[in-house]
């Protein structure tokens, strides 16, 4: 039995059994190499399910404030945010069944795009280790390794660390050969990482999506709309746009999976996970902390050892 | 500890500019320790512009950066000793959280020695002159801010 | 149709030339975003692409726009306005989707007794050289909105691309002020508009997307309490790509920005996908979750814009359909109401 077919009978199972009201899962996009999310609530619909490299968005995003009980469908990086969202009580347990898919990347459809400079990608599959594209009536192939997401790259959860049922085999865990982008950052002095992250940030056009598509992004009033006191004008002046990005790094440390669902959104295709790498990378130093992988742990900005590293502090 | 040499340093910058300096500090040690200094007549520089908060963790990074964005050369935050905090852990958690404002602004290139962080109890008025002498050294070394500040486009 | 032509090779003079006595706005690429931005030379011009990433329409609505200028001095407070250029803007190579678009900005900034004067300066001095569309997008529907990929609608000039020549169709007088000045053009033959009009007819069967949205208006007016918006809405994230993406949203906020001892009302971009957009000073919001704001989009572009200005406020550019983060594509969304 294909993966597909086993979610799909789990889906339904778990419909028809009333275990839950709602399957939040992936069906099949508009766009080439695109899926979309959907929510399922009647069994005869789970045929829609789909389950492939094009799954890429977070679905831990559409549980909270939900009052109904749902199944997710999780890649690793997914369920570790489900884990962080019960973690910091915005979902509770007994409300979500984890459904566990095995996750070897997903590609980046951005890259493709660019690659392709101006030519129409009509349509695509996946054959194996080859994406195999129709660019305007002619075929060209892409090695599906080089264009796997940054954050798929460097990936060492695969697999749901938590969950209530897993579709099929899990996925071959590897060990990370750690961020050739980060690594190349930080080996920059203070003026040439300005001087990028001024380039980079400075296409922001504050739509947010970023944002909205982080599950671990919850506020009802986010600090950016709130007028009382006023942190942050809605221009696009260079200080407001790094204050943004600098904050949005702030609040999610210690929290943030590195899911990529950041980037993915991001319109104008700025690398937005060099800084929560790199704030992520320093907590596991410090801290010692992962986010995601126990129920049990409290998140690190949450709590605080005595011996706690201070040589920054006069 | 890099220095970095802006362009407008070289071009404006006058002898007699002086960075301004925001300092947050607890009520219970690092106030109380300046109040101390003052009144014990020792001399600090007085770049310093005090802000008095009830305790070093109610002290939003976000102060940190809005300073910054406002045209403030450096930012000093100071509270208890840990083990020493007023509120018991306020400085404890805080800690963690300045640890991370500083990687970030740092990685981000914000210069190094712009926003420094110390305990200074209520009996160490010396110190507080110190580290007060300290900053407005090392952020004078820098030059003023660039970087994060708001500026009108043209 | 009137028509001249210009060989391809000498396009970048007659930009060149344009660019000496007039502020001339192209598409570009400018750190890998598609966009439309000023010119200072033909070299820069992308036109290697169906649509740009970033629509033209922050040439005439820019993203921060000040309005006022204010300065503390000397114990007084200076009011200054801002100075817009009066040189005439060329705006090249507008896909005619865009140039129509253009139309729905008008009718939102002018009316007769009101005019929004600083829209207004960039408007009059603008000329519209648009560029024809010889290969729609999958994700085009133009058609299905009342355009084409050949429209004229907007434009001052329209330039079909044919190979070793461009055509250019002289649709307004502005247009053909601009091509007198200069020595680059001839007058069309017989083939080259024949080979123009073949190709419109080509470009406009290639378009994939076709939706019948006669009596949309009236049908989506009944709509306001349908059920169906509950489960239309639940896999919209709520960000503002589509709106800021979108050659012909225009609504806006009007914030003041303090820069020390200056300051200035800025009018910056906003969007009714963002709760803050109708949040009320006593914390009332009538469009609390992401079904009103949703449903807000659909109604106002396809119901309450037609209903008031007589067009429908979207033209079909595809723009919010390859970008949305969880591709949410409005495409289904009028199938499904129809």
């Amino acid at each position: 039995m294909s993966l597909e077919t086993s979610l799909r009978e789990i889906a339904r199972k778990l419909l028809e059994e009333g275990q839950v009201d709602v399957i939040i899962g992936y069906e099949k996009g508009s766009l080439p190499l695109q899926t979309t999310p959907c929510f399922i609530d009647d069994a005869d619909d789970v045929d829609r399910l789909v389950w492939n490299e094009s799954c890429g968005n977070n679905l831990a995003k559409y549980l909270v404030d939900r009052k109904d009980k749902a199944g997710v469908v999780a890649k690793g990086c997914d369920a570790r945010s489900i884990v962080m969202l019960v973690v910091e009580k915005q979902v509770e347990r007994d409300k979500v069944v984890i459904i566990g898919v095995p996750c070897s990347g997903i590609i980046d459809r951005r890259k493709i795009v660019e690659t392709l400079e101006g030519r129409e990608m009509l349509e695509a599959t996946i054959k194996g280790d080859k994406v195999v594209v129709n660019v305007e009536g002619s075929e060209e192939v892409f090695a599906k390794e080089q264009f796997l997401c940054e954050s798929c790259q460097t990936c060492e959860h695969r697999n749901a660390p938590i969950y209530d049922v897993f579709v099929g085999e899990k996925a071959k865990e590897t060990k990370s050969m750690g961020e050739t982008s980060l690594s190349e950052l930080e080996k920059m002095t203070a003026s040439e990482r300005w001087s990028f992250f001024k380039r980079e940030l400075g296409k922001c056009i504050r739509c947010y999506a970023c944002r909205e598509v982080c599950p671990l992004c919850y506020c009802e009033e986010c600090f950016v709309d709130q007028t009382m006191p006023s942190w942050l004008g809605k221009t696009d002046d260079e200080s407001e746009v790094m204050f943004y990005h600098v904050t949005r790094a702030l609040h999610l440390a210690g929290r943030c999976v590195d899911c990529g669902a950041c980037s993915r959104a991001c319109p104008m295709g700025i690398n937005l996970r060099n800084l929560n790498r790199r704030v992520e990378k320093r907590v596991k130093e410090l801290y010692n902390y992962e986010a995601g992988l126990s129920f049990e742990e409290t998140p690190p900005l949450a709590t605080f050892k005595l011996n706690d590293p201070q040589e920054f502090i006069k | 500890m890099e220095t970095t040499v802006s362009p407008s340093t070289e071009v404006n910058k006058e002898d007699n500019w002086e960075p301004k300096i925001i300092a947050f500090l607890c009520n219970w040690c690092s106030y109380a320790g300046a109040d101390l200094a003052g009144v014990s007549r020792i001399q600090y520089p007085p770049n310093v512009r005090i802000v008095r908060v009830p305790c070093s963790g109610r002290i939003n990074p976000m102060f940190i950066v809005k300073c910054l964005e406002r045209g403030v050369d450096g930012v000093l935050v100071s509270g208890c000793h840990p083990g020493e905090c007023h509120y018991i852990s306020g400085n404890l958690f805080a800690r963690r959280k300045f640890t991370i404002l500083k990687e970030i602004l740092e990685f981000v290139g914000i210069e190094p020695g712009r926003v420094q962080f110390s305990w200074v109890s209520a009996s160490e008025g010396e110190k507080f002159a110190r580290v007060v002498r300290d900053v407005v050294e090392e952020v004078k070394a820098l030059g003023p801010i660039e970087r994060m500040v708001k500026a009108a486009p043209i | 149709m009137k028509g001249k032509t210009i060989l391809k090779e000498r396009l970048p003079d007659f930009i060149d030339e344009l660019i000496r006595e007039n502020l001339v706005f192209a598409p570009v690429k400018r750190e890998n975003i598609t966009c439309f931005d000023e010119i200072s030379a033909s070299d820069e011009v992308h036109l290697n692409l169906q649509n740009t990433k970033k629509p033209s329409k922050d040439v005439l609505l820019p993203k921060c726009e000040p309005l006022l200028l204010f300065e503390a001095k000397d114990k007084k407070v200076e009011v200054k306005e801002p100075k817009i250029s009066d040189a005439r803007r060329i705006l090249f190579g507008i896909r005619p989707c865009e140039a129509r678009g253009f139309n729905v900005f008008d009718k939102a900034f002018t009316s007769d007794e009101f005019k929004d004067v600083y829209y207004m300066k960039r408007r009059e001095n603008a000329i519209v050289i648009g560029m024809a569309c010889l290969k729609p997008s999958p994700t085009c529907f133009c058609t299905s909105v009342g355009g084409s990929p050949f429209s004229r609608e907007g434009s001052d000039l329209l330039l079909v691309d044919l190979g070793d020549r461009y055509f250019v169709d002289v649709i307004t007088e502005k247009g053909e002020e601009v091509i007198e000045k200069t020595r680059l053009f001839k007058d069309a033959e017989k083939r080259d508009i024949d080979a123009a009009e073949k190709a419109a007819k080509e470009a406009e069967a290639s378009i994939k997307t076709r939706i019948r949205l006669e009596g949309i208006q009236d049908k989506l007016s009944k709509m306001f309490d349908d059920p169906s918006w509950d489960d239309l809405h639940q896999k919209c994230v709520g960000c503002g790509v589509c709106t800021f993406l979108c050659p012909t949203c225009y609504c806006f906020d009007i914030v003041d920005e303090s820069y020390g001892f200056e300051m200035r009302r800025v009018r910056v971009w906003d969007t009714c996908q963002f709760p803050l957009f109708t949040q009320q000073a006593s914390g009332v919001n009538p469009r609390p979750s992401g079904k009103e704001r949703m449903r807000q989009r659909i109604m106002h572009k396809f119901s309450y814009f037609p209903e008031v200005h007589g067009e429908i406020a979207c033209i079909g550019c595809g723009r919010c359909i390859r970008e949305c983060p969880v591709n949410f594509d409005i495409r289904e969304v009028l199938k499904s109401i129809m």
